[in-house]
């Protein structure tokens, strides 16, 4: 997707990144307002620091007369960055009366920004906003005087899991039941949560700890594997070791596993550990035994045979004629 | 301004060779091959010499079994659906997280149809594990599809290995791979290295072809029925009137990139080595994504932590440098790179990537300005970032923290 930025975008950022005089980038020690915006995981975050002229009795009607910005994100999110910071400075405004700038201003000033960027100009606005309510911690001003509808920033609906994206639980909950999310990857590609950090995904009260809830914790039975019966006629996979009055018509896949590994335990682990090598199994299907060769066998030339002739032999004749190693 | 293309594994310039064996097609042997008459005669033999070119250059014997299509996406879908149209008794499916969009998203498309399908992951270099692609194969696995190298950090998957497990376990499951990153530059043999491969895609524009012009191997016997359905073109395979030049120009590609095919990859390998040392010692703080895994001897993965990628795309284009980016604002959505997210690329870092791909007409000369610039563009970005300490040219003591907080 090719960039849609206007010039004065395009020359904001520019005269940003390479520190022209004039340019707002940076951070005021010791502000007198300081608010922050977005996280890194979402892709931009903005950090926004003022300087007031104090006004000698009456904090309301101090006035901003630095303004300052880092920001993490695109050339949007800088550009907007700038913009703020102009805005702010031109306008002679008081923390309060910067209130006033929206962040339709910031997109004006900006001559227009892509669709998908205009989050750059809300990020902005956010931000100025916190700052703003730092400025009245710190001076003493009642919050309620800014005109703020102080109880919309409280009303969270419930405790927040996906932070990227601002998912609360309760949000998070009624879609897992509403579209049927089975999984992290269905709540993921349904809602976005969990696609940025994935930090949420297993902490406790996490994703998986909602979809638990929400589907009972075997709800969805994706974590079980099934497993084929493995069927072994009783006569000539009897192993050796056992006397032949035992006559079973079938292992289970556990009795099939444990004769396997005895098997290499007594008869092939020993002999290949005699020249130095070694072997793991990865993974056992029906009668399909996946291998991987070790030690001094890794990268030898015969180990294709030493599977075959001594594995594969040994396991046919005391586990099951059927049996093929295949080597990972 | 001249530019530097180092995006290639978006698209390559057309080779001026390539052009040129085009043109007569384009003009003079303007004729529908499947016509009767003595000059459309000669337009069909022309196209079946590219083809036996074409199956030469994967040591096949039997052209047949290359199949045209308009571009890798059509190969990757008539192969996919092809086969689960042609067993329907089979309905799980085995592909990676890693994939391009156009073979993940086919299979999120059969997944909605009631298919089961299973994305495996990768560790944080990018390869896959060998014990986990064996325990998905099942009874009633269809089809596994894995790309052989990844567009965006270059990362080759061990195609060999994972075709002949698959039909060493079940000759049944049908094995496709997606080689559009890497046909021409890394050796594929479909009698040799990859003969338990059953369906093969690839495309000419990443290899100094056009655009428009897609190619599928399909092994003789292979159940694949036909996706785009029409003439008898192909066999009755995929209808269509061929493409006559742009057929022409794939086969003139690829033999281009058969007769250069070691000083290439020596080329590029010095070139893109260089790039990546280099950088890694000018600029602090940087990841080389999939750096710890085989790689197309093309592709530098390069993620910058504590920045983010639109923002360095744009500085680099004002310097003529055509680059790209995982980033998220770089997209079209909010999120960034599926590739660098499977990659588990830690969120400080994923934002942050740029990825240079070369070519064969890349010069010494392009990696020096790319040298030269972009450390340039990380320090001004990273001036501007709330997680930098700029006095020490390092992250802030408490960026973690930082990045910890949202909103």
């Amino acid at each position: 997707m090719a960039w849609e930025y206007s010039e004065k975008t395009k020359q904001l950022f520019m005269d940003a990144v390479h520190g022209k005089p004039g340019t707002h980038m940076g951070e005021i020690e010791d502000p007198d307002g300081l608010g922050e915006h977005g996280s890194i995981s979402c892709g931009d975050a903005l950090r926004f620091t003022f300087r007031v002229k104090r006004h000698p009795e009456d904090p309301t009607k101090d006035v901003i007369t630095t303004a300052r910005y880092l920001t993490f994100g695109c050339t949007s999110a800088i550009a907007a960055s700038e913009a703020l910071c102009a805005l702010i400075e031109q306008g002679h405004h008081t923390p309060i009366g910067a209130l006033e700038i929206r962040n339709e201003d910031i997109v004006d000033y900006l001559d227009g920004l892509p669709e998908q960027k205009i989050h750059c100009s809300v990020m902005g606005a956010e931000a100025l906003e916190a700052a703003v309510f730092n400025w009245a911690k710190r001076r003493g001003v009642d919050v309620s005087l800014l005109g703020l509808d102080v109880s919309a920033e409280e009303q969270e609906e419930g405790r927040l899991v996906c932070k990227c994206f601002s998912l609360s639980e309760t949000y998070i909950k009624r879609k897992i039941k509403e579209l049927d999310l089975r999984s992290i990857p269905d709540i993921t590609n349904a809602i976005k949560a969990g696609g940025a950090c994935m930090s949420c995904h297993h902490t406790p009260g996490g994703l998986q700890d909602l979809l638990d809830e929400v589907r009972g914790r075997d709800g969805n039975g994706a974590e079980l594997k099934i497993l084929h019966q493995v069927d072994v006629p009783g006569t000539e996979s009897q192993p050796r070791s056992q006397t032949d009055t035992q006559q079973r018509s079938a292992l289970s896949p556990y009795q099939f596993g444990k004769q396997v590994e005895r098997a290499i335990e007594e008869n092939v682990r020993p002999m290949l550990q005699r020249d130095g090598g070694d072997m793991e199994i990865v993974d056992i299907k029906d009668t399909l035994i996946y291998c991987r060769l070790g030690g001094s066998c890794e990268g030898c030339a015969g180990a294709g045979k030493t599977l075959k002739m001594l594995v594969e032999r040994t396991l046919k004749d005391r586990v099951d004629e059927r049996i093929r190693v295949i080597q990972i | 301004m001249s530019v530097i293309y180092a995006d290639n594994n978006a698209t390559t310039p057309v080779a001026p060779e390539v052009c040129e064996a085009m043109r007569p097609f384009l003009t003079d042997e303007y004729f529908n091959p499947s016509s009767m008459y003595e000059p459309a005669r000669r337009t069909a033999e022309a196209i079946n010499a590219a083809r036996e070119q074409i199956a030469g250059f994967f040591s096949l014997d039997e052209p047949k079994q290359i199949l045209f299509t308009s571009c890798a996406t059509e190969s990757n879908n008539a192969a996919i659906f092809g086969v689960a149209k042609a067993n329907p008794a089979r309905r799980h499916v085995i592909t990676t997280a890693v994939e391009h969009p156009a073979v993940l998203e086919v299979c999120k498309d059969l997944q909605r149809n009631g298919y089961d399908v299973t994305f495996l992951g990768v560790d944080s270099d990018g390869n896959l594990d060998a014990g986990e692609f064996v325990r998905a194969l099942r009874p009633d696995t269809l089809l596994v599809t894995v790309m052989h190298a990844n567009n965006e950090t270059g990362v080759v998957f061990p195609i060999e290995q994972l075709a002949r497990l698959t039909k060493e376990t079940d000759p049944a499951i049908i094995f496709h791979t997606d080689a559009t990153q890497s046909v021409g530059k890394l050796p594929i043999d479909l009698q040799g290295n990859f003969q338990h491969v059953d369906l093969l895609s690839f495309s000419g524009h990443k290899l100094h072809a056009p655009k428009g012009i897609g190619a599928l191997y399909i092994k003789r016997g292979t159940p694949c029925r036909p996706f785009l359905i029409g003439g008898h073109q192909e066999g009755g395979r995929r209808g269509g009137t061929e493409n006559v030049p742009y057929i022409i120009g794939l086969a003139k590609a690829l033999e281009l990139a058969a007769a250069n095919h070691e000083d290439e990859v020596a080329q590029l390998a010095s070139m893109r080595d260089r790039l990546q040392q280099t950088l890694e010692e000018r600029i602090p703080c940087v990841r080389i994504n999939g750096g710890g895994a085989p790689r197309l001897p093309n592709t530098l993965n390069i993620s910058s932590h504590y920045i983010e990628g639109e923002g360095m795309l744009y500085q680099l284009s004002e310097h003529g440098i055509c680059a790209s980016s995982g980033s998220a604002c770089t997209s079209g959505s909010l999120e960034p790179s599926h590739v660098l997210r499977a990659l588990n690329v830690p969120f400080t870092a994923v934002h942050g990537s740029v990825r240079f791909s070369f070519s064969r007409y890349n010069t010494e000369a392009d990696v020096d300005q790319i040298i030269d610039v972009f450390p340039r563009i990380v320090a001004n970005l990273r001036r501007l970032s709330p997680y930098w300490d700029n006095q020490n040219n390092a992250p802030r003591p408490d960026a973690d923290q930082l990045v910890g907080e949202t909103h």
